[in-house]
């Protein structure tokens, strides 16, 4: 489904004149229905292969393809389709601010075109499985760091996409709320999607006993099909 | 597709009605720029009145020999048909209509009528009275009627002794129009300028959510749709709020200018041509706001 193939990215700093490698000629295949996590420490690369992945950085070298498209090649509106597809939690959760946390989640669905019925159901379901069906009416301002963090989750699921991707989805969550989304991820795996974990926590690594991909300074050092928080 | 307009419209509204301090800058700085927009249409309109008004002062009257005949006139009158282009109009002033002008004139001036009296005869000359289109006419029309083909009938053309104030009210209706010209074109750039950066502010205050929007996969036009619509929104808005302003000023102002402008009556040219008028305001705002929004939001389009 997912083919990483040589890929390097390279930030360039006017700053700087040495310019290190955010990731290193890294290469992996993700299999469809795959559930995997990346692991490492804070600059190893975990975000900036979720960048790449989708599409939101340009690949320095190498290749990323998604279900055979060449991200690097993909013109914008094939893209914005791909982006479709997948479902992000991102590490600050980028909210939309000015909307309230039912139209948040209810964006991507309009987006798509979902009808006004379809959307409403979707996004109640959606609303009450990550607890916050009595904000529907607030702004995100209003929410918790952790409610904030839920908000992200549920966005990112309510259209069911094929790929979902977290980067640290739980950082912001108390042990049992942690434990409750990553049992929504792997629900939301074993009903079909492909998830993508990128993870600090230890305990959420070794608990799942799935593969796991291990970077360090932008190099893949480790890939195992089942697992443990190594560093 | 209309499902898709649909929304856009919604966002348009929603984020309309929720920014309301933002809305309101926006609005009173679009306001600004209306007005000045509104200003020089108004001033554009003086100057025209004013400049037609001063030429409309300026002739030249050419004076015949006594006993000249009609025919003879007639010809002359002819002759600067060729001039078609650069005179408004030739009008015959025949001997007793220049006594009935003078008569009629001084009525109540005994002294000039009893002076008349005592010269006995009709003194006064035929004359042809040219009004030229532009002031600066003036020398070439005197010249041709200078020529010797015309010395047995023409007396004198006095342009000469009125050259300077001719020459004067040239420079005076150029000067007016060189002023509306240059203040036409710094209000108007300052009016794009204001308009076009209280745009892209706002848009910049957004810039976060754009990206947001491009990440989970919202098309160009389901991102730019509502910032479009809230622009002419904004535009709409201020160009009613300065309509009216003007239309209420103009009510109380506009005797008070009407002397100071020689006659010109600004509440009227407001309401006479206020189409051109609303017209001009409304491809204002759509073009600034349009383009403004497009390359403001163009900045924030790149992931």
């Amino acid at each position: 489904m997912i083919l990483f193939q040589n890929v390097t990215k390279i930030y360039h700093s006017e700053l700087s004149p040495n310019h290190i490698p955010a990731l290193n000629d890294i290469s992996f295949k993700i299999e469809p229905k795959e559930f995997l996590s990346i692991v490492g420490r804070s600059g190893a690369g975990k975000t900036t292969l979720i960048k790449l992945l989708i599409g939101e950085e340009d690949i320095t070298k190498g290749n990323i393809f998604f279900r055979n498209e060449n991200i690097k090649e993909t013109k914008f509106n094939e893209l914005q389709k791909i982006r479709r597809k997948i479902g992000v939690v991102y590490q600050d959760y980028r909210l939309l601010f000015s909307k309230t946390v039912y139209e948040n989640i209810s964006y991507i669905m309009e987006v798509m075109g979902f009808s006004d019925k379809e959307i409403s159901k979707s996004v109640s379901q959606v609303l009450e499985i990550v607890g916050l069906q009595d904000k529907t009416r607030s702004f995100p301002k209003e929410l918790s760091g952790g409610e904030q963090q839920r908000l992200a989750i549920a966005r990112a699921l309510v259209h069911k996409p094929d790929l979902v991707i977290a980067d640290e989805p739980t950082g912001n969550l108390d042990p049992y709320n942690t434990f409750e989304i990553i049992n929504l991820f792997k629900k939301i795996n074993e009903s079909g999607a492909t998830v993508i974990l990128a993870t600090h926590d230890r305990r959420v690594i070794d608990n799942l006993n799935k593969r796991v991909i291990t970077l360090e300074e932008g190099k893949l050092v480790r890939d195992e099909k089942s697992g443990k928080f190594i560093l | 597709m209309l499902t898709s307009l649909k929304r856009i419209l919604k966002f348009s509204w929603i984020g309309f009605l929720r920014n309301k301090a933002l809305v309101l800058e926006v609005i009173f700085v679009i306001t600004i720029s209306m007005s000045l927009i509104t200003s020089l249409f108004l001033s554009q309109g003086v100057s025209e009145f004013l400049i037609n008004y001063l030429q409309d002062k300026a002739d030249i009257s050419v004076y015949f020999k006594q006993n000249t005949s009609e025919q003879d006139i007639v010809g002359v009158e002819e002759a600067l048909y060729q001039f078609s282009n650069e005179i408004e109009s030739v009008e015959y002033v025949s001997q007793e209509k220049a006594l009935q002008i003078f008569t009629e004139t001084h009525k109540n001036d005994p002294e000039s009528l009893q002076a008349l009296e005592e010269v006995g005869d009709n003194p006064f000359l035929p004359s042809l009275v040219i009004k030229a289109r532009d002031p600066i006419y003036y020398v070439q029309i005197s010249n041709y009627l200078s020529q010797d083909s015309f010395k047995d009938v023409i007396d004198k053309i006095p342009y000469y002794d009125n050259k300077r104030v001719v020459d004067r009210l040239s420079a005076i209706t150029d000067g007016i129009k060189k002023f509306t010209i240059g203040m036409g074109l710094i209000l108007g750039l300052l009016a794009v300028f204001i308009t076009f950066n209280t745009i892209r502010l706002t848009i910049s205050a957004s810039k976060d959510e754009i990206s947001t929007m491009r990440l989970v996969g919202a098309s160009n036009w389901f991102i730019k749709g509502p910032f479009i619509i809230q622009g002419i929104l904004y535009g709409v808005i201020s160009i009613l709020i300065v309509d009216i302003l003007f239309f209420i000023l103009l009510m109380f102002f506009s005797p008070r200018l009407q002397v100071f402008f020689s006659g010109f009556n600004l509440l009227n040219y407001f309401r006479t041509e206020y189409g051109s008028l609303f017209l001009i305001q409304i491809i204002f705002v759509g073009i600034v706001s349009i383009v403004s929004t497009l390359l403001a939001l163009n900045k924030h389009l790149k992931i």
